[in-house]
């Protein structure tokens, strides 16, 4: 015997063998039709006693295994069913030779037989035989069940005669030594009439009619027959039979313990007669041997539970059992069953690390050279016994190595489909999934080494099946959930593998069915790259859309009572859903950043990658890229337009890599860093482009308020240039521009700037609107740059000599300080200093325009959208005054302004001011120029009217009364310059140049002299001619435009006569006289009020004659400027009177 | 002769395994595996007893026809299996306790040290230099 069957069990040992065999040739499909039908009965009641017969139907059973009969009754074929097909008559004699020669096969066991013959009719199906039914087809066989219990029937009979004859059989009759085919040669010349060998065949006898007792059903009697066995075979040592005895006994312990059947498989396929089994079970065994009236045994008195063993013994006994039958090698196969059997009882009763010992022996049962396919049977229930008793990894290692049986070399057709069902079988064993999900979370589960092992194999028994699909699926999840425990050169061999797989079948999203049901999900490439965070990113400034202010406050949340509160109630959970305070503009592109790695050794190509949204119609735009080997992290932005408003949500990206496409959701992803996901996406704006008509600028501004310049342009003007800046306004989007608002800022002025720099007219710009898209307006922008045209200090202090050497005032201003001490200079070259290099000190202008602007439907939600255009304005100098006096004109009411003008540029330059001629200055050259001005009053202008109260602003208030000055100064002197060579021109203006003293002579005093000689009113120039011998009338008058009262003064005339050598006489008391007295005495004058007062002159000889009027040094005056003392010196011209008069 | 130990369930995965000679050491792999089977069975057997009186070594496992193999389980059902050359008949019972428990030993410094994840691969140069030095005393 060599064929073991490995679904044997304890119970198979009251069963009846019947083989069911087709002979002839009967479709495979039909056969087993009847074969199920058939074996549907399995249990059968006998009709006169309440004993249940069990019947083990075989469609395939060894002849070799029959021999064993004798030692196992069960494995005894009892009976044989034969199938046929037999369409004619004529066939019918040879088919019924054939059920002959069958029946020879299993001959010497048989107790009965049958013949099924499918498709005969006529006279010979008529003929009524009890060994042959007919059935006109196999659709039309409904007696088939009935014929089968018939014919069990049938086999009880016969075995209940043999159980009865072999029972009865009396000690004194010559016993039949029973004997496996092993031993008959053992056996050849034994001594037959000794006591051994009698008691031996008597052991052997009675432990058969135990296996009969059983089979007939009963249970009691065959406890009996067994016990009376062991023991007589034990005196003997008969070990072989002793362990089937003791097998025996264990089997219907085992029977009696657990009618439920400790099969499993075997249970289940009698499961339609299960509840019948155990109704049975429970029927025929108190009964068993009283209302079975052939049970004259002797051993019926012995009680039932002394005869039937604990569970503890059954195993003791299987395990005594299974230990005789290992000392017999040519009992394997029995041994071999034994173990599965008590493997099966030890499962039902839990107790698993005997039941592994037991496997672990049965793994050593060395059989002769199996063929693979037993092989694959071995450890697929091995396998199987394994899962039973929970060692399910031990269970996943036999059945892979199965599965591996399947396919191994030796096999002519390697099973692939086999093994791939079986390696998928053994994935619970090895804690694997084939849900990447599972995988995601936590650490990894289970034994890393050798589930890769187990993938790889799947990988490749899915690629020998031929399904490509498939393959790239296990190989993908390889990848991904094993990724941390592939060394740097699997990596690359699984990368590559995979691409060449994909490369006819790319990896999808899909879920893959098997053909038994078994789904598998896709795998997404979460960690192809890594994806450490998502941002959501802004538009760039100059697209982002504002919310127009509204009159309520568009950020006091309606949630909260409270303007601001510390206590900020957001959880974790919100977090990763919580809304991003900026806004996605319908038609415009989005970015999302991802920081991602590639924890490969190698080049990671990642192509398609793009966005997965929900919530807007959204148009991703995929983006391929390579990350270097063990990359670090690395930025990658993602694109795409929304195309529709309202929320979007980004839940993931999708990507390609190495062939396979990935969905991968932030949801699944471990350790993301989210800003938030969501975003409203508002309605379309337009977009504007500029372009100006300057260059563009690689200088950027870095305004303050956080604002992005868009574009930067920059220009280089002289200072006092004005430029034209033309700026091309283009709607390069969608949506119609309606809108458009300018404003200019600038920044960082250090400098000090007069005038305005940028003005514009929106006006003519507006009227073009509303802009069209593809349309273009202009817009244009004056420059005008006009900063100070003062010279640096230290070229004040080199280029003028003599510093404001004005009038030889008193150094009472406190701008004085302005000059340094003379000493510090530096003893300068005069001719590099006069280089130009040193004073063309480039001064920068930076300015940002920005144009709001709006449109479209955006418009109407009320957003609008900022656009700015940053100005760099590179100011070269152009003329420098480097030094600036006054001298008194000849008026009181004028003054000359002395103005040293300085070429800075590199070229010649005209200079040119009010009335005055051109000016040409060579490059670097200084030369002085003189323009007479009237004096200005400049107490016109708006006082401070609070003067004390605020002493810090009283500095700058001050300033801006200067500048006004200067202001009105620089409108009256319009000086202009050139430069022929570059055709360029611009303004010169003196604001900056002018200081307080300078200030102070152009000034009209506030006390303001007149004088009048002879009613006419005198002023430098104006000589005033009168008569000898008249007396002249004199009037002083006094106007206080100033705002304090002032005086009182005292005024002295003193007359001279200027020879024009420098000789000034001063002895004129004989030349003239004054009427009354020569000094003027002039009380207090309050403010806008005037006093006069009168003298009179008398000359007494003709001649030029000068008035000096001085003011007495002792008064009070003092604390006054002395510029406001200027009076105009009075010429008299003293003639004669005229002849006519005497006439 | 091959040392492991093994996280404590439901993950069950190698915290360390080193094993002497390195080739074929999946073979290795798979007995170990498949021990945890035994190991499994033990400890729910054991599960009745008092947990704290418990004995933590739990024996041979299972021979094989080279190895054989013994276990240990911790309170916090991390276990230690070792695998050892069934020809080496000097390793006896007390020999291979006494080597889980200096095994035991060492795993507990190793936990005692601050910037060990509890959970994460094994990675001491201490814990390798007693291996070392226990697999020579055994070879």
């Amino acid at each position: 015997m060599s064929v073991p069957d490995y679904m044997q069990c304890a119970e198979d040992h009251q069963t009846l063998l019947v083989v069911v065999q087709p002979i002839g040739i009967v479709p495979e499909e039909s056969f087993f039709r009847i074969y199920k039908r058939i074996s549907a009965v399995s249990q059968v009641n006998v009709r006169d006693s309440q004993r249940v017969l069990y019947i083990r139907y075989r469609h395939h059973y060894p002849p070799e295994n029959n021999e064993w009969g004798d030692f196992q009754t069960h494995r005894k074929v009892v009976g044989l069913i034969t199938i046929t097909d037999c369409s004619s008559a004529k066939d019918w004699p040879q088919t019924f030779e054939k059920f002959h020669l069958q029946k020879e096969m299993y001959g010497s066991t048989l107790y009965d037989s049958r013949l099924f013959v499918f498709g005969l009719q006529g006279e010979i199906a008529e003929q009524p035989r009890t060994d042959v039914a007919f059935y006109p087809s196999y659709d039309e066989c409904e007696t088939v069940e009935k014929r089968i219990e018939d014919f069990i029937e049938s086999l009880f009979i016969v075995l209940e005669s043999k159980r009865l004859d072999r029972a009865t059989d009396k000690s004194g009759d010559k016993i039949p030594l029973l004997c496996v085919p092993f031993e008959k040669k053992d056996f050849v010349g034994l001594d037959t009439d000794s006591r051994h060998y009698k008691k031996r065949c008597q052991g052997r006898m009675r432990k058969h009619v135990g296996d009969l007792c059983l089979q007939a059903g009963m249970l009691q009697d065959s406890l009996v027959h067994y016990h009376m066995a062991v023991e007589l075979l034990r005196s003997v040592n008969d070990f072989l039979w002793l362990g089937a005895a003791l097998e025996g006994l264990c089997s219907a312990s085992v029977i009696y313990h657990y009618p439920g059947g400790t099969g499993g498989k075997v249970g289940s396929r009698r499961a339609q007669g299960g509840s019948l089994s155990a109704e049975a079970g429970n029927r025929h065994r108190p009964g068993a041997l009283t209302s079975n009236g052939i049970n004259a045994d002797t051993s019926a008195e012995i009680g039932r539970a002394k005869n039937c063993l604990s569970p503890e013994d059954i195993i003791d006994k299987y395990k005594e059992a299974i230990s005789y039958y290992g000392k017999y090698k040519n009992a394997g196969v029995i041994e071999l069953e034994a173990c599965v059997k008590a493997v099966r009882v030890l499962a039902i009763q839990k107790r698993s690390m005997e039941a592994s010992e037991f496997l672990q022996n049965a793994v050593y049962i060395n059989l002769r050279q199996l063929s693979e396919e037993e092989k694959i049977q071995r450890y697929s229930i091995l396998s199987e016994l394994y899962e039973r008793i929970g060692f399910h990894r031990k269970s996943a290692f036999f059945k892979r190595i199965a599965a591996m049986q399947c396919a191994a070399p030796s096999i002519p057709e390697p099973g692939w489909r086999a093994c791939y069902k079986l390696l998928l079988e053994t994935l619970p064993g090895y804690s694997l999934s084939l849900d990447p999900k599972d995988f995601s979370k936590g650490t990894h589960r289970g034994w890393a080494a050798v589930q890769m092992r187990l993938l790889h194999e799947l990988v490749y028994a899915s690629r020998r099946m031929g399904n490509p699909a498939l393959c790239v699926r296990h190989l993908s999840f390889l990848l991904q959930t094993m990724l941390d425990f592939l060394s740097d050169q699997e990596k690359k061999d699984v990368t590559q593998s995979l691409e060449s797989y994909t490369a006819k079948c790319p990896g999808t999203m899909e879920f893959i069915t098997l053909p038994d049901g078994l789904k598998l999900p896709p795998v997404p490439f979460t960690k192809l790259p890594i994806v450490r965070s998502v941002k959501l990113l802004n538009l760039p400034t100059s697209l982002r859309p504002h919310k127009m202010k509204s009159l309520l406050g568009q950020n006091v949340s309606t949630k909260s009572p409270f303007i601001y509160s510390p206590i900020i109630a957001h959880s974790r959970g919100e977090e990763r859903n919580k809304k991003i305070d900026f806004q996605w503009v319908q038609g415009d592109v989005c970015e999302v950043q991802l920081m991602v790695y590639n924890p490969m050794p190698f080049e990671l190509r990642v192509e398609n990658m793009g966005l997965l949204t929900t919530g807007v119609e959204f148009e991703s735009l995929p983006a391929a890229l390579s990350l270097p080997a063990e990359s670090g992290l690395y930025p990658v932005t993602l694109v795409g337009v929304p195309q529709t408003t309202g929320q979007i949500t980004v839940n993931g990206y999708h990507t390609s890599v190495f062939g396979v496409f990935s969905d991968c959701l932030l949801d699944n992803l471990p350790g993301v860093k989210t800003n938030g996901c969501t975003v409203e996406v508002i309605p379309a704006l337009p977009r504007l482009q500029i372009s100006t008509s300057l260059p563009r600028s690689a200088h950027t501004l870095q305004p303050s308020s956080g604002d992005e310049i868009s574009t930067n342009v920059s220009v280089q003007l002289y200072n006092g240039e004005t430029q034209q800046l033309i700026i091309k306004l283009e709607n390069i989007g969608t949506e119609p521009l309606e809108k458009l608002e300018v404003t200019a800022k600038t920044v960082n002025t250090k400098e000090k700037l007069y005038g305005d720099f940028l003005s514009w007219k929106l006006e003519d710009t507006l009227s073009q609107f509303p802009l069209k898209p593809g349309k273009i307006a202009t817009f244009t922008v004056n420059i005008k740059v006009k900063l100070d045209f003062s010279c640096q200090e230290n070229l004040l202090q080199d280029l003028s000599d003599d510093g404001i050497s004005v009038s030889g005032l008193p150094l009472s201003s406190p701008f004085r300080q302005v000059v340094k001490p003379r000493v510090e200079t530096k003893p300068i070259n005069p001719q590099e200093s006069s280089k130009v290099g040193d004073f063309s000190h480039v001064k920068a202008l930076e300015a940002i325009l920005n144009f709001k602007y709006s449109g479209g439907p955006g418009h109407v939600e009320g957003y609008y959208r900022n656009l700015s255009l940053g100005l760099h304005v590179e100011v070269e100098p152009s003329v420098f005054f480097t030094r600036v006096s006054t001298l008194p004109a000849t008026s009181t009411r004028q003054c000359h302004l002395l103005l040293d003008v300085f070429n800075s540029t590199e070229h010649e330059l005209t200079i040119s001011a009010r009335n005055n001629e051109d000016l040409i200055l060579h490059a670097g050259e200084c030369q002085r120029m003189a323009i007479q001005v009237d004096k200005f009053n400049f107490e016109s202008f708006p006082e401070s009217p609070t003067d004390g109260t605020q002493f810090a602003n009283a500095k700058q208030l001050e300033e801006e009364r200067q500048q006004a000055k200067g202001l009105e100064i620089n409108s009256k002197l319009d000086i202009c310059w050139k430069i022929p060579s570059l055709k360029r021109e611009g303004e010169a203006s003196v604001e900056g140049v002018l200081n307080q003293l300078v200030l102070e002579h152009l000034q009209l005093a506030p006390l303001q002299w007149d004088i009048l000689v002879d009613g006419k009113l005198c002023d430098c120039d104006i000589v005033v001619n009168c008569k000898v011998g008249d007396p002249i009338p004199l009037e002083v008058k006094l106007t206080n435009w100033s705002k304090h009262s002032v005086g009182p003064f005292a005024l002295t005339m003193t007359p001279y006569q200027d020879y024009q050598n420098g000789v000034h006489n001063y002895e004129l008391q004989d030349a003239i006289t004054f009427v009354g007295s020569n000094t003027f005495y002039i009380d207090s004058v309050k403010p806008t009020k005037d006093s006069v007062y009168f003298g009179a002159l008398l000359f007494l000889y003709t001649g030029d004659f000068y008035l000096n009027i001085k003011f007495h040094e002792d008064n009070c005056s003092r604390e006054l400027p002395l510029s406001w003392f200027c009076l105009p010196s009075v010429h008299i011209r003293a003639m004669e009177p005229t002849v006519q008069t005497k006439l | 002769v091959l040392v492991s130990i093994i996280s404590s369930p439901p993950q069950n995965y190698p915290l360390y395994i080193r094993s002497v000679p390195t080739e074929n050491e999946l073979k290795f792999h798979y007995t170990v595996h498949t021990s945890l089977d035994v190991v499994d069975e033990k400890i729910s057997a054991m599960g009745k007893a008092l947990v704290d009186q418990r004995e933590l070594y739990l024996g041979l496992l299972y021979p094989t026809e080279d190895y054989k193999v013994y276990g240990y389980v911790t309170n916090s059902k991390v276990k230690f299996v070792m695998v050892v050359d069934s020809s080496n008949t000097a390793l006896r019972d007390n020999e291979i306790r006494s080597m889980f428990r200096k095994l035991h030993n060492s795993y507990t410094d190793i936990m005692c040290n601050p910037f060990y994840n509890p959970g994460d691969r094994i990675h001491s140069r201490a814990f390798d230099n007693m291996v070392n030095s226990m697999m020579m005393q055994v070879c």
